[in-house]
């Protein structure tokens, strides 16, 4: 756990690519579900990992970022990347949208 | 000309035939088995020359192995289905096995391309990878399918232009090694696209005028308003949805989209190479995998700049048909048209379309 808990935290997850190129988007805001420990899903994430580049092609690639007040955080990673921590952290966010705010 | 794909058991069978009426056919299997890296299948391809007599030509058959991720996303998987193997009744194997052959079946009567890296590349396919997993990709070394969600995608395999795409990634990556990123991403789906539509159109034997020019045709489920993914001839008429909205491709230079997802919308822009190509293939007429096809194809050996522009590319292109047709030729025309036509103008001063 991490002392420097925000009291507000905003995560967006973009999905874009793929073959058909459709992009879903899904949004959280951690006051609406305060049942989960989003904080801690938030800091699990290796946010400074780059992903090195490949030869995939047609992936989807995925933007997800997370807003609070003082701290703004990014990454963009392919599918393949999103494993572990992050996986935990989409499936999550996906969860608590019982529809994607956003498709397009 | 009559090709046909003859698996290595039925090779192995024919090199045995010792009947003069198929000495032909034999010496040709013998000849197939006796390769320096014996193939694992065989392309025959059967003629009658001016006097009568049956020619037949031995040329190197695809590799393929198709293996089953069991709705799980790791990769391979289970191999279920190797070359010259007999249908599984797995539509999804099945139909992967099948589109691969009708890829390489272009790619080598057509270009003279021996697979992936024309040195016979094995083919490797995934199929039912995740659960109603919503996507086709290459990943650098394989082509994987998904089933789709049942609601708005089927099984991504049902396309032979899907497959025909997936594989031309391998190709291009192979060639022109164009960077997924921005204006040469685009270029590289394009080519994808392209030689996709040209894998159904060579494989049903339409015309310019008879093919659909669609890609991932039958993809979506009767719940969406949308006949398919991309049209070449048309960009951004595929689709028009109240879930999905309205097919995004631009099919002109002016309306290229600038955006930071998708590598850079490669998935978008590549409706203007798309157009491009389609209006070149129109301008010719005929087949469009004989002239257009072969001009995009010689273009992808040619020493491309990996970050190439839709300008450069254009180019390229130019510089290709010139180089096979003459500068004065209807494809050299045909060629400067059809960029024209979406307004990429060739113009190396700035290597930027106007």
């Amino acid at each position: 756990m991490t002392d420097a808990r925000p009291d507000t935290l905003t995560i967006l997850v973009v999905r874009s690519g793929g073959f058909a190129g459709l992009s879903r988007e899904w949004r959280v805001r951690s006051d609406d579900h305060p049942e989960v420990d989003w904080a801690r899903l938030v800091e699990a994430c290796p946010w400074d990992a780059v992903s090195p580049p490949d030869h995939s092609r047609d992936q989807f690639i995925w933007r997800i970022e997370a807003h609070a007040p003082v701290k703004r955080r990014r990454a963009t990673l392919p599918d393949s990347r999103v494993r572990g921590a992050w996986r935990s952290l989409v499936d999550q966010v996906k969860a608590v949208n019982a529809k994607p705010s956003t498709e397009r | 000309m009559t090709h046909g794909i003859v698996p290595p058991y039925l090779l192995a069978r024919i090199a045995e035939l010792d009947d003069e009426r198929f000495a032909v056919a034999a010496e040709a299997a013998r000849r197939a088995l006796r390769h320096e890296a014996p193939f694992r299948a065989a392309r025959l391809s059967f003629s009658l020359d001016e006097s009568d007599n049956l020619v037949v030509e031995v040329g190197a058959g695809p590799n393929r192995t198709i293996a089953d991720a069991g709705h799980l996303e790791e990769l391979p998987g289970t191999v279920v289905r190797s070359e010259g193997d007999e249908p599984t009744g797995d539509d999804a194997v099945d139909e992967a096995y099948d589109g691969l052959g009708a890829t390489f079946a272009l790619f080598a009567e057509v270009y003279q391309r021996n697979s992936i890296d024309g040195a016979g590349h094995p083919l490797d396919a995934t199929v039912h990878f995740g659960t109603q997993y919503d996507n086709a990709f290459w990943n650098g070394e394989r082509m994987v399918f998904g089933d789709g969600d049942g609601e708005i995608f089927r099984r991504f395999t049902a396309s032979p232009s899907v497959i025909g795409h997936e594989l031309t990634h391998g190709i291009t990556q192979y060639t022109a090694a164009l960077e997924y990123q921005g204006q040469s991403g685009a270029l590289n789906e394009s080519i994808s696209d392209v030689f996709g539509a040209l894998v159904e159109q060579y494989s049903l034997d339409q015309t310019v005028d008879e093919a659909t020019w669609l890609i991932g045709e039958g993809l979506f489920t009767d719940e969406v308003e949308g006949s398919a993914l991309r049209s070449l001839k048309a960009p951004g008429t595929a689709y028009d949805d109240d879930v999905l909205g309205k097919d995004p491709q631009p099919g002109t230079f002016a309306d290229y989209v600038e955006t930071e997802d998708d590598n850079g919308g490669v998935h978008i822009n590549s409706g203007i190479p798309n157009r491009a190509f389609y209006l070149v293939a129109e301008a010719l007429g005929g087949n469009a995998w004989e002239r257009a096809g072969q001009i995009w194809y010689d273009t992808l050996s040619l020493p491309l700049d990996p970050k190439s522009t839709f300008a450069e590319f254009a180019e390229a292109t130019l510089s290709a048909a010139v180089t096979r047709y003459g500068e004065s030729s209807p494809e050299a025309a045909a060629v400067r048209a059809g960029w024209t036509g979406v307004g990429v103008e060739m113009s190396s001063d700035d290597g930027r379309a106007a």
